[in-house]
């Protein structure tokens, strides 16, 4: 940790000539939090399943004086920037708001709905390990409707070290689709610290699908301030190799007769770990909450591993709640009928595992996106006999 | 041609099998009748290579390859079918998705390229009628929701899709109402090339009415202890199987 607050100090003039106020104000509080909390151990709650010390141990470089892509932000920016994402209470946000230089943002005034996805692609290419901190502000106004879609990719084989902060606000009425794709390769650790309010009648979808990485952690929170907030949250995870994918979530009901709805599916295969941990949280005044959390995994091996553990949390006494998860293997049954029918055991493992995954793809409300997201899964698992990933 | 010679086999340590002698020429239809635990469909899943029965002792070749030496799908794509007494249910994987995979599979096996979309879906049409399949059913996952009658249909739509040289019918009548069960024979029937043989595990002699059998063989103990010609069929329909016992 003391290396990135080294670099802090002694390079916080370049750091600030490259970037904004809206963002350099909130630097030296974010330091301070940083240095106060330190990297989470594993004795932490929420980071229990991930070493994060240990993928921030390694030297990274870290490029200081890139040019900004536009020298104005819009007030919106101001107002919201680093009013959800709280850095004294996880490090990583700390981290990524002190050394953070853009910040890209999207905003919906009220009543417009954007007719196309926005979709925002993250291609990592570098010569040298490289890390970077990516910051991302969507602002929906009451009765916007506004569908992102940000996919994450790697172009050489490297190290790479990403933390992203996304705040978003779902005013009333609203509707925000959020896309969260990770296509990458097995030397991209990623953390992304994502944090949504969404008001009175307003609707967030959230969906991730991590195809390919190396680590994943993706701490998903979500409040529900209003009457009749929804939020619909989607995983998809898909882990072989030496992978590590943990997503840390919380559903944070603070007013009457919001929904939620939960859905989040693992196929951990070969030495691949995963983690799943979900809390909803139901507050005394969240009367008429009706909630349904589900993780349901699929382990392949004997040496993958999966940890799940769905938490529900009800302090009103008139709500619908339930929550579960699963694990297990592939049907021993299903997989000898159809090799009954000549199709070979790769086949069958992949026709299996797809029929899984097929859960939450069906829940995708995008259609264009599920087709597309059908056809990478069936990719992903049809390439993974002979593809970079496996050892075998 | 089928050779089964002294087949042993064991099922959890317990032995099902006690040395079975059975010889199947192309074309032949053997029914194997006998009392539940006999172990008729022992032999049926074993023939297929079910992971929970262990060979112990003896041999089975079809055309002259060692079988046994052979993985479940390389049996099937020998041109081995068996109708499941107990057709799996398989959420998700539709059964175009299901029937597509097995198909170039096959077609993999014979050196042929995987059937076009087009090809695939008038093919699925057209065996589909064969044994009256609703379409709204081979839109479905695999078995899902299915009634029995229907998965014991389904069974023989694959069969038709699949055209095995052996198909190894295991109580594909029971669960089937008259209709059904006249439907399913005659699609069997239909599908009947001179060189497909069969075996038909049954209770009854109605599915035997249809599918006249050359040969009747009963399995008591975990071995065939007579055969004969269709009329054994008629006898055990009309006396059971006592009467074999006590001649033993």
């Amino acid at each position: 940790m003391n290396q990135y607050l080294e670099l802090f100090h002694s390079q916080r003039n370049l750091l600030q000539q490259h970037s904004h106020d809206v963002l350099n104000a909130q630097r030296q509080a974010a330091a301070d939090a940083l240095q106060r909390q330190g990297f989470p151990s594993q004795k932490v709650e929420r980071y229990k399943y991930t070493n994060v010390a240990a993928a921030f141990e390694p030297n990274y470089g870290l490029k200081l004086d890139a040019p900004l892509t536009t020298d104005v932000l819009p007030d919106i920016a101001r107002t919201y920037y680093g009013t959800l994402a709280n850095v004294e209470q996880d490090a990583i946000t700390a981290l990524n708001t002190m050394l953070a230089q853009d910040l890209l943002v999207i905003y919906v005034p009220a009543g417009e709905r954007r007719e196309h996805p926005v979709q925002l692609t993250n291609m990592l290419r570098s010569a040298v390990p490289l890390m970077q901190n990516r910051r991302l502000l969507i602002v929906a106004e009451a009765g916007a409707h506004v569908q992102v879609l940000l996919t994450d990719k790697a172009e050489s084989g490297q190290d790479f070290l990403t933390t992203q902060v996304t705040e978003v606000f779902v005013g009333e009425g609203a509707q925000v689709e959020f896309y969260d794709i990770e296509d990458s390769h097995e030397r991209c650790h990623r953390f992304h610290q994502f944090y949504a309010q969404v008001a009175a009648g307003g609707k967030l979808t959230h969906t991730t699908f991590t195809l390919a990485s190396g680590l994943s952690r993706n701490r998903t929170d979500v409040m529900l301030t209003g009457k009749g907030a929804d939020v619909l949250m989607l995983g998809c995870v898909i882990a072989n190799g030496q992978q590590h994918v943990d997503n840390n979530t919380l559903i944070d009901h603070q007013a009457p007769g919001c929904q939620s709805r939960e859905l989040y599916k693992y196929v951990v295969d070969q030495q691949a770990t995963g983690a799943f941990a979900g809390r909803v949280l139901v507050r005394q005044e969240a009367q008429q909450t009706d909630s349904v959390e589900r993780n349901a995994n699929l382990v392949c091996t004997e040496q993958a591993r999966m940890w799940t553990q769905p938490m529900l949390e009800i302090y009103a006494d008139d709500v619908k709640c339930s929550h579960g998860s699963t694990v297990g293997q592939l049907n021993d049954e299903a997989l000898f009928y159809m090799r009954q029918r000549g199709i070979s055991e790769a086949e069958a493992h992949m026709l299996l595992k797809q029929a899984f995954a097929s859960e939450v793809l069906a829940e995708v409300p995008l259609e264009a996106l599920r087709q597309r997201l059908q056809a990478l899964v069936e990719k992903r698992f049809r390439n993974c006999e002979d593809c970079r990933f496996c050892h075998k | 041609m089928l050779e089964i010679k002294n087949l042993h086999a064991t099922i959890g340590g317990k032995e099902i099998l006690k040395g079975i002698d059975l010889t199947i020429r192309p074309g032949e239809i053997h029914a194997l009748m006998g009392q539940n635990g006999a172990g008729k469909s022992t032999l049926s899943n074993v023939l297929v290579g079910h992971p929970a029965y262990t060979v112990t002792e003896g041999s089975v070749t079809y055309h002259g390859k060692d079988i046994l030496a052979l993985t479940p799908d390389e049996r099937a794509l020998e041109g081995i079918f068996l109708s499941f007494q107990q057709p799996v249910e398989i959420p998700g994987v539709s059964m175009v998705n299901f029937m597509r995979a097995a198909l170039n599979a096959k077609r993999k096996h014979q050196g042929l390229e995987p059937m076009d979309a087009a090809s695939f879906l008038k093919l699925m049409r057209e065996r589909r009628k064969i044994v009256e399949l609703d379409n709204k059913l081979t839109n479905r996952s695999v078995n899902e929701g299915f009634s029995g009658g229907e998965k014991k249909r389904n069974e023989i739509f694959q069969m038709a899709m699949l055209e095995p040289t052996l198909a190894i019918l295991d109580e594909t009548d029971s669960g089937l109402d008259v209709d059904a069960l006249r439907i399913v024979a005659e699609g069997f029937n239909k599908l009947r090339k001179p060189e497909t043989s069969a075996i038909v595990i049954t209770h009854y002699q109605r599915l035997l009415d249809y599918l006249k059998p050359d040969f009747v063989h009963v399995l008591l103990g975990g071995r065939i202890v007579r055969s004969g010609g269709p009329e054994l069929a008629t006898e055990i329909e009309q006396h059971g199987f006592d009467w074999i016992k006590e001649e033993l």
